[in-house]
């Protein structure tokens, strides 16, 4: 009987001396829900039954909270060990001083940093040291209507690759059913500044200076992108100054929206629904804007670090970016992803929609990661409303935008 | 020392203080202090600590993150004196403050007095206007911003049955303050209407008989009867009306994000972007005190000028 007891006691402290011992658990805070989530938490349960002994608590947190929290975190020193945030985000983040960085990481475990697409990679370096690894992407594209390319007697199969063609095929459109032929989010805000940037970048422009410290839009190519604009309202006549969400109601015949549309429009829309990459000027460039999460790991314990960073190299690894992307639709954030045989066959297979989106990757651009970014946004929004409006001219416009820009940068 | 308690007994009766005693008061003080303090305890976290910490913080530059926060003394004040967006906060504020406070207060003083009749559905009346009152102001912003909407919107439909062809709304800088004018004194009507019934019941009846005797018609007893008898009721509704408008936030969050062209970008909506999307706390709370200094001298302007509406009740 007091055999039987001890050896209870015994099993009970072995277990318990494990528990203690190697059983290391990390907390990640991030906002991905819905399908995302699911893929979130297969991913982690793969992770915790090849690495037995560690727990990854997944906490979500409302996307629109997530800041905030972190905020509250930072000040009361109660971080979690790793947590995802918006690309715009970053630098205020790094900024802060509590995010440990990951240069030391990346050099002993030997990750190709040369396979990353270089656009998501700016967010996470500052002062030369890297401080987050990318973990999504995102980038916008053009979508079209084939039913209204068909009414107005247009190939439904041929979506126009040039500024020049988009005028051309919206005036079409606008004669032969009356329907819009572009539609331009005019609201202001961010949502207006990331739209216009592709314009700027496809011009030739530059949003900020190279060495970030003052703005560049206010260039020849920032009025062409900003008149661009303004003739599509005012002398085209095929994009209206309206509330957005005329595409989806078949109101209007092309958009830019973003590569996670190609999962929510085919469920919203009752028309025949194209996606191609986003035109460009005859004499310009292909670009597209870009958005995405980053992860990084708070500092804290080391050795929870350690486990930490390999739960991060596991995840923004080749194999299971693979995994993360077929299962959610994100965009790939390392080259060796867009090229995967399987994922490529994926997306041809299961969601053909996203493959102009994933030949966009290469030339999506980061917006300039300072951490004055959403009120220079809010900004820019504001003076190329001006111009929209009929207010100002659009060189009058910019030039306005970059001197209150530049003050903010000084 | 008996003497002494004693004189101050007779000073304080002298005196014609009516409070009980000192003593009394210190005796009560701890059972007292006990009742009070889960309310000073919640209060003083979530209310007093807030506004004190937010009025330390407008004097420092900090993002709410970094660990440093830099002193700058009364630089977030001047600077915002100085910035021309601030003002057009201001000034975009005071008219949806006074628009929504005139057009709540007659709509809501009519309506009131037609619902005092005995008519039939009068309750159901009463809450159809009370109804917009208890809607969350998110909903409603939502919900007002679809009728609103310049082709598929009720509201423009409805115009174009008229023959007239209604603005863009929201979308248009020279209407969208008023749309959201309109949103608020929607909201804001069937409190006053309430809060007017109340006092309409307190109006004593023989005035209205003497009225009738002396042969007044409507329009004279409601403009000489029952207006005057209504001004500390109205002067109630004008300031705490002010002071809510003054406060706007949610409606412009949800409609226009302060748009377009920074047309209904109020006070609150520019605090808000300061605070959480710029992060720069010291400027935002530098904000929210400016704010507060404006409804505080409002509200002192209204009491002094309520004392000379009040002799009119007597």
């Amino acid at each position: 009987m007091r055999a039987i007891k001890l050896t209870v006691l015994m099993l009970a402290a072995v277990v318990l001396a494990s528990g203690l011992g190697f059983g290391e658990k990390i907390t990640f805070w991030h906002y991905w829900d819905g399908a995302n989530l699911q893929a979130l938490q297969s991913l982690i349960k793969q992770y915790e039954e090849a690495h037995p002994g560690i727990t990854i608590e997944a906490v979500f947190v409302p996307g629109a909270e997530l800041l905030t929290k972190l905020q509250t975190a930072i000040i009361s020193g109660k971080t979690p060990t790793i947590a995802i945030a918006d690309l715009i985000a970053m630098p205020t983040l790094v900024r802060s001083g509590a995010l440990i960085p990951l240069d030391e990481y990346i050099e002993q475990t030997d990750i190709d940093m040369n396979d990353f697409f270089e656009g998501p990679l700016a967010y996470g370096s500052y002062e030369g040291r890297f401080y987050s690894l990318p973990v999504s992407a995102s980038n916008l594209g053009l979508f079209w209507n084939k039913n209204l390319f068909k009414a107005a007697g247009l190939d439904p199969e041929r979506p126009p690759r040039t500024w020049e063609e988009l005028v051309e095929f919206g005036r079409i459109i606008k004669e032969k059913t009356g329907k819009w032929g572009y539609e331009l989010y005019t609201a202001g805000g961010e949502g207006t500044t990331w739209q216009w940037q592709v314009f700027l970048w496809s011009a030739g422009g530059e949003f900020l200076s190279e060495d970030l410290s003052a703005p560049a839009f206010n260039s020849e190519a920032g009025v062409r992108a900003l008149q661009f604009w303004v003739d599509l309202i005012h002398t085209y006549q095929i994009s209206p100054l309206a509330p957005w969400g005329l595409f989806g109601r078949g109101e209007a015949a092309m958009v830019m929206d973003g590569s996670w549309m190609t999962q929510f429009f085919p469920m919203q829309v009752n028309f025949e629904l194209g996606a191609a990459p986003f035109p460009y000027p005859a004499d310009g460039e292909p670009a597209t804007n870009m958005g995405g999460e980053q992860i990084f790991i708070f500092k804290g314990d080391p050795d929870l670090q350690q486990v930490a960073w390999d739960f991060i190299t596991w995840f923004t690894g080749t194999e299971i970016q693979v995994q993360w992307d077929r299962l959610t639709g994100f965009m790939p954030i390392r080259r060796s992803v867009a090229q995967d045989p399987a994922y490529i066959a994926w997306v041809k297979n299961a969601r053909p929609l996203l493959l102009p989106f994933v030949e966009s990757m290469q030339y999506a651009r980061p917006r300039p990661p300072v951490p004055e970014y959403p009120r220079i946004s809010d900004i820019v929004a504001n003076y190329i409303q001006e111009a929209l409006y009929g207010r100002m001219t659009p060189a009058d416009a910019l030039d306005k935008a970059a001197a209150e820009v530049a003050q903010l940068l000084r | 020392m008996v003497l002494g308690v004693n004189l101050r007994w007779k000073a304080l009766h002298e005196r014609g203080a009516c409070r009980p005693p000192l003593r009394r008061g210190l005796q009560e003080f701890p059972v007292a202090f006990w009742f009070l303090l889960p309310a000073i305890l919640v209060l003083g976290t979530f209310n007093f600590y807030p506004a004190f910490y937010s009025l330390w913080l407008s004097f420092f530059e900090w993002d709410g993150f970094s660990p440093q926060r830099t002193f700058i003394g009364v630089e977030n004040y001047t600077s915002l004196l100085k910035t021309g967006e601030f003002w057009n906060s201001v000034r975009v504020t005071l008219i949806y403050a006074g628009g929504v406070t005139v057009a709540a207060l007659l709509i809501g003083l009519g309506v009131a007095v037609l619902l005092n009749r005995q008519i039939t559905g009068r309750s159901f009346y009463r809450t159809l206007y009370f109804l917009p009152v208890i809607t969350p102001t998110v909903a409603a912003g939502v919900v007002w911003k679809y009728l609103f909407d310049p082709t598929q919107g009720v509201v423009n439909r409805l115009l174009a049955l008229i023959g007239v062809s209604g603005p863009a709304w929201l979308n248009d800088p020279s209407w969208a303050l008023l749309s959201i004018v309109i949103v608020g004194t929607w909201k804001r009507v069937g409190f006053n209407m309430v809060v007017y019934l109340a006092a309409l019941q307190g109006v004593p009846r023989m005035y209205y008989e003497a009225a009738a005797l002396d042969g007044a018609n409507a329009w004279d007893v409601f403009r000489r009867i029952t207006v005057p008898l209504l001004t500390p009721t109205t002067l109630f509704l004008i300031i705490t009306s002010l002071i809510e408008a003054f406060q706007v936030f949610d409606l412009v969050y949800v409609m226009t994000g302060g748009g377009p062209l920074r047309s209904t970008d109020v006070v609150g909506y520019y605090l808000y972007r300061h605070a959480f999307r710029y992060h720069q706390l010291g400027y935002a709370s530098a904000i929210a005190y400016f704010m507060f200094l404006l409804i505080f001298v409002i509200t002192l302007l209204q009491f002094q000028l309520g004392r000379g509406g009040g002799a009119v009740e007597s």
